[in-house]
């Protein structure tokens, strides 16, 4: 995804001069093509993320579309003061991008482990939160949405779900899978994977959302006469879902509690209950409760 | 002390005890640096989005109800509205609002916000070429915050020589973390650092006016509550309070004696 965020935001730099980009020291060599041909444009402000979204709100007061990027917790969490504030309450629309879903940085510990982005981002009046989960809604979400005067947080990963056959579009929820069935799995972003493989034979719909805030809430009701399981490797999506009155949902996703172990993503998931295997069982036991 | 300035103070005065809002001392060691700054800056009260316009934010969110009161003076709204400070529907809260106040460039109140601001505005001109300066007022309090410096050290990596910071030393700091020698610390960051008396108005006006290479920082020299001997021989009891009737006659009595 972070390819294609650089080849995206090439494109689009091409045919605005206002877009400038800012990096809080990642990604650096990446974007070398970008610093050469807009050196103007382009700003490695260092580790100093509180600053960045407060110059970045300052930019975009005078006119600019600042393009934000470093790693998700500190993006997120330690600057979301200056995201309330300067971003999303003075109206300085912006574009933060991050990088390092939930447990992309696996093996760097709690302090890099990022699942409450999307949750707290959310709650803010007038932001928009994307979680894109292919190369395709990086490109088409990016397009769509970097220029609207509003704060869109981007969550980019390292994972993608690999499903590319859908239609992508701001706000708009897909239906990967409609079997008529009275039993629902909604999910986000790239563990769609997971899902799609724990789902394999399963008697359940599937319904995917890469954008969170606005949550589509009209396809949400549209299963609303079935039980609904949200499948979820961050905080976030299931209270989005949730605030469709009357449903019968049941949420799967983090326990209460950091992940102190270390190794990869997968690792990760196992641990969580997060990988195929683990995540059919839970449809299984779900739904066979419920039904 | 000047005539503006004892009457803005005195609207200040007057303000707080309408509204029973206020953070009146700290509002006091702010008259003179305000009223310096929107004497030499670029800016048209009847056309606040001027596009040539300087930038100012304060940042020291404390000192809004001294911010209103200047810039009534300087005829951006009538002073008789900002006695509605602090009223539910008021639009001269407690912290200056861009979306409700003419003039008022960002909404800050949270501390430690309004140089990091300050410097994308700053850097926006650069790239821009205009031909136009940023100021923030930060409070000593206030830079008890880290994104102050961390803020700094990126505004001198840029370079800003359009952005300048003046910091309100009045000893706010006292009760909390003390920075000792501030000017020394925006020396050793690459700021170009001028001390300057706080309530002196030519000074204040001279350093403004000064071109630098680079971040400027004014250290103003303050009192807090200067003009009303009740609040400098005791501020902190009033760092947060309103003055009653017979407290308000009083203070206007010790303006008056300061003023003449």
């Amino acid at each position: 995804m972070r390819l294609q965020f650089k080849d995206t935001l090439k494109q689009l730099a091409e045919v605005n001069d206002k877009i400038v980009l800012i990096l809080g020291d990642v990604s650096v060599y990446l974007f070398n093509d970008f610093k050469e041909k807009y050196p103007e444009r382009f700003y490695n402000l260092g580790i100093c993320e509180n600053t960045i979204i407060s110059a970045a709100a300052g930019l975009s007061s005078q006119g600019f579309l600042p393009f934000v990027h470093t790693i998700t917790p500190f993006i997120t969490e330690r600057s979301y003061e200056q995201i309330k504030i300067d971003m999303c309450y003075n109206n300085f629309g912006c574009n933060i991008l991050s990088w390092g879903a939930s447990f992309d940085y696996a093996w760097d510990g709690p302090s890099h482990h990022c699942y409450t982005d999307v949750a707290i981002l959310r709650l803010l009046p007038g932001i928009e939160v994307i979680v894109p989960g292919s190369n395709k809604e990086v490109a088409t979400l990016l397009q769509s949405q970097y220029d609207n005067g509003k704060t869109t947080y981007f969550r980019l990963s390292n994972n993608m779900h690999g499903v590319d056959n859908f239609s992508v579009e701001f706000g708009k929820g897909v239906v990967v899978r409609d079997k008529g069935s009275k039993f629902t799995v909604m999910t986000a972003g790239p563990i769609l994977k997971n899902v799609l493989e724990a789902a394999q034979g399963l008697d359940v719909n599937i319904v995917y959302f890469h954008t969170i805030k606005p949550i589509d809430t009209d396809l949400i009701k549209e299963f609303k006469h079935t039980g609904i399981l949200v499948i979820s490797d961050a905080f976030g999506l299931y209270e989005a879902i949730c605030e469709v009155p009357q449903l019968r949902v049941t949420n799967y996703g983090l326990p209460e509690r950091f992940c102190c172990c270390y190794g990869t993503i997968k690792d990760m998931q196992q641990e969580f209950g997060l990988d195929a295997r683990s995540i059919r069982k839970a449809i299984e036991t779900c739904f066979t409760a419920t039904s | 002390m000047l005539k503006a300035c004892h009457s803005i103070r005195e609207h200040i005065l007057r303000a707080s005890f309408e509204s029973g809002q206020g953070h009146i001392p700290s509002c006091f060691s702010i008259v003179e640096i305000l009223y310096a700054l929107y004497s030499v800056m670029n800016h048209r009260p009847e056309n606040p989005h001027w596009e040539n316009r300087d930038i100012f934010i304060l940042s020291k969110g404390h000192g809004s109800l001294g911010y209103y009161c200047v810039l009534a003076d300087f005829g951006y709204f009538d002073i008789k509205d900002v006695y509605s400070f602090g009223a539910y529907k008021s639009a001269f809260g407690c912290h200056a609002d861009r979306l409700k106040i003419p003039g008022v460039e960002a909404s800050t109140g949270s501390l430690g916000h309004g140089i990091g601001l300050g410097v994308g505005m700053a850097l926006a001109m650069k790239i821009k070429k205009e031909n136009r300066q940023v100021y923030v007022l930060v409070g000593d309090g206030e830079a008890n915050e880290g994104s102050v410096w961390e803020a700094v050290l990126v505004a001198v990596s840029l370079n800003l020589s359009n952005f300048t910071i003046l910091y309100d030393n009045n000893m706010s700091h006292q009760r909390g973390l003390q920075i000792h020698n501030p000017h020394k610390h925006f020396e050793g960051f690459g700021c170009d650092t001028y001390q300057v008396a706080g309530h002196d108005v030519e000074e204040l006006k001279k350093h403004v006016a000064i071109k630098s290479g680079t971040v400027k920082v004014i250290v103003a020299e303050t009192v807090k509550g200067y003009g009303c001997k009740t609040f400098t021989g005791n501020h902190y009891a009033w760092h947060r309070r309103s003055p009653n009737e017979q407290e308000l006659q009083q203070l206007l009595k010790e303006l008056h004696a300061a003023s003449v």
